[in-house]
């Protein structure tokens, strides 16, 4: 009894504490994101997680190394459509005090549906409390290897949390690693993009290298994105299994794209406003999981041509009458992507790369060599080339090292300066790509300049990050 | 005047943006009028070694890393004659342990390397993460290398090592050498990758290509200020 009631209190203090520092943040910061919230009640509460699993009805964990944050919030957004109680981390806080911060911040007895993404060095921790329903797994790539050693070992890690689990698995049909865990022997869902306009012949990606099955090289018949595309191995016949659910074609349409998508054979096309093959992926991974979980294939398309990005990973502002696309980049593999998307576009343009190096970032940022900037070779109508955050030096360095002339190139102090310059351009188009740690100061940045205030938050933050605390 | 530049396994060793060192290299012969010819040396693109002025290898996967040390010990001898010839090398983490004795990793398996030079490597505890800043023993003005360093692996010997370390951990953690050189011959563990950010460590690869093929005494001055702000930003913000 005692114990029973000590645990109640526990959990009640843990809630009361996490919601009390959400609220001081909202108030001094305008920020609730972050994971603050949720480590201090994991502090006092630690099996908060439970708790959670226990609300949820039914769970969805999103896990993989690119797509994560897309996918959720574009899943959660089609799945509103007719569960109303979603609980989910929508702005990508994805370690377990991620997961208990949105719990904290959205309190409720029980929900329809728990939909997270989760971090991928984080799944082993996350399922041993919450046990998924479905598991969408989007990809591997290369991504801050001193987090993680190297992707076999995420590969691993949840491989090995998977296999107790009884779930059903939707996996990436065109990643020879994600396909990889049908060997599990799970309830297997595939999804896929098919060949189309924006494939590319050749990528130099060293997963390419090894077949999964055998080791040897795999064959390729075409490339989306990565190593994502049409693969087999003469050897051991590895090869794309048979994907339910496919993108079939893709159309660019002046600022719209147009997918046509192949449903376990029902064939229905949907617009949608965000560019890039990689959206085609997290278009068929979200819609993959929504038809698995019981929506029917005219409410997802609608849900999905109404999706609005808000999270500055991709976010389009109108500012001094020009259009500031946002889109953040974490890895050579998004970078490169991103860069591919500016060189299709022929307006007339300026470029503002923000560097960081923070753990969150990657400590090291020798992944920018990794990643096609020759791709900005091929743009036109590009005017000047800006860089800020806390290495810009070392993203210039990469640009003039790519073959790109330092003539435009403009580094500077910080982002506010940089946005004093390149708002004021004459260019129609502005590319921001920033890294993680820097595009919640740059979504304020812009959005105080949209709303004309003062810019006091953003200093008060700028100064609260450079005061030299102590380490705990 | 040409420079054939060995890209060893670049298929294979590839991790943490090192190939960035090849492409540093070919830029700046471009810039300063030389022609770089880049040729790729592979498990499956076998070319003849004699024909290279500049090696480079990086470091891979633990897989790519096996598959690569069976492959490689076919050359060793050679390897060792082109060093011995005053050939410029630059091996780095991986390639630079591959060079040495051997490899003793966490439970104690022994596995062999090159045995080019009289070293090994240990796992031991932690990983050594983070900025790095030596001092170069190769008289390079500046006299400041900077770069990353990621390494679970122990790496002891007397030789002469690249840069005494000011931050960081370098070969050990413990003798405050970092890297190795012998001849033209370098190792290290520093990525970055190292040469767009250490320009002088570049023009000295270059230099002692062309001084041993052409008898070239010096370079014309490109210019670096990029190179060296960059340079100038990982020692405001890493050292101690």
């Amino acid at each position: 009894m005692g114990k029973i009631k000590i645990k109640k209190l526990k959990f009640k203090l843990s809630i009361f504490a996490g919601r009390s520092i959400s609220f001081i943040l909202k108030i001094f910061l305008k920020s609730s994101a972050g994971a603050l919230p949720g480590k201090v009640a994991m502090s006092i509460y630690p099996d908060i997680l439970k708790e959670v699993d226990h609300r949820c009805k039914k769970t969805v964990l999103i896990t993989g190394t690119n797509g994560k944050t897309t996918t959720n919030n574009l899943l959660v957004h089609i799945v509103k459509g007719k569960y109303p109680r979603i609980l989910s981390n929508l702005r990508g806080a994805n370690m377990p005090q991620g997961l208990v911060s949105a719990f904290i911040n959205d309190l409720k007895e029980d929900y329809d549906w728990g939909i997270f993404e989760v971090d991928e060095g984080s799944f082993k921790r996350v399922v041993r409390d919450l046990k998924p329903d479905y598991v969408v797994i989007t990809n591997f790539f290369r991504d801050q290897l001193d987090r993680y050693g190297e992707i076999e070992k995420a590969f691993q890690d949840i491989y090995e949390s998977l296999e107790p689990l009884h779930t059903t698995l939707i996996l990436n049909a065109d990643d020879p690693l994600v396909s990889n865990f049908k060997k599990l022997g799970k309830k297997n869902i595939f999804y896929g993009v098919l060949e189309n306009q924006f494939c590319d012949s050749n990528q130099n990606v060293v997963e390419t290298n090894f077949c999964p099955g055998c080791n040897e090289h795999l064959d390729y018949s075409y490339f989306n994105y990565g190593q994502l595309g049409g693969y087999s191995c003469a050897r051991c016949g590895f090869e794309n299994p048979e994907r339910k659910y496919e993108i079939t074609d893709i159309q660019y349409q002046g600022e719209n794209y147009r997918f046509v998508l192949n449903a376990d054979q029902n064939l229905k096309d949907f617009e949608f406003k965000y560019g890039g093959v990689y959206n085609a992926y997290n278009c068929c991974a979200s819609t993959s999981a929504a038809l698995e979980m019981g929506m029917d294939l005219d409410t997802v398309t609608q849900r999905i041509e109404s999706f609005e990005y808000k999270l500055g990973r991709m976010e389009n502002f109108l500012i001094n009458e020009k259009n500031v696309k946002v889109v953040l980049v974490k890895n050579p593999i998004s970078l490169g992507e991103v860069l591919k998307i500016l060189a299709m576009d022929d307006s007339k343009k300026s470029l503002l790369m923000i560097l960081n190096d923070n753990p969150a970032d990657g400590a090291d940022v020798s992944w920018i060599w990794d990643a096609e900037i020759e791709n900005v070779l091929q743009a036109k109508n590009l005017k000047n080339i800006h860089f800020a955050g806390r290495r810009p030096h070392d993203m210039a360095l990469r640009f003039k090292y790519a073959g790109i002339s330092t003539e435009n190139f403009h580094i500077h102090e910080n982002i506010d300066q940089a946005l004093d310059k390149i708002l004021y351009e004459d260019v129609e188009t502005i590319y921001i790509l920033p890294t993680y740690t820097a595009l919640f100061h740059l979504r304020e940045l812009l959005n105080a300049r949209i709303e004309g205030k003062g810019r006091t938050i953003s200093y008060f933050r700028e100064f609260l990050k450079n005061l030299k605390l102590p380490k705990s | 005047m040409e420079i054939n530049i060995f890209q060893m396994y670049p298929d294979l060793l590839n991790l943490y943006g090192d190939l960035g060192n090849v492409t540093c290299l070919k830029r700046r012969c471009e810039w300063l009028g030389i022609q770089p010819n880049i040729v790729n040396f592979s498990i499956n693109q076998e070319v003849s070694l004699q024909d290279g002025d500049i090696f480079f290898i990086g470091g891979g996967s633990d897989r790519g890393q096996s598959l690569i040390y069976s492959h490689l010990l076919k050359y060793k001898k050679e390897l060792e004659e082109l060093i011995e010839d005053e050939k410029i090398f630059m091996a780095i983490c991986g390639g630079y342990q591959l060079l040495g004795n051997k490899y003793i990793d966490a439970e104690g398996n022994k596995m062999p390397g090159l045995e080019i030079f009289d070293y090994e490597t240990k796992s031991e505890e932690g990983r050594l993460i983070g900025n790095i800043i030596t001092k170069n023993t190769l008289g390079l003005k500046p006299d400041t290398l900077v770069g990353f360093e990621n390494h679970g692996g122990r790496t002891y010997h007397d030789l002469q090592p690249l840069g005494k370390v000011i931050s960081g951990h370098g070969n050990n953690g413990k003798d405050e050498k970092e890297g190795m050189v012998y001849k033209n011959c370098i190792g290290t563990y520093l990525h970055g990758p190292v040469l767009p950010k250490n320009p002088h460590l570049a023009d000295y690869m270059i230099l002692k290509a062309l001084e041993k093929k052409y008898e070239i005494k010096a370079l014309d001055k490109l210019d670096d200020k990029i190179e060296y702000l960059a340079h100038e930003k990982v020692i405001d913000l890493y050292s101690p």
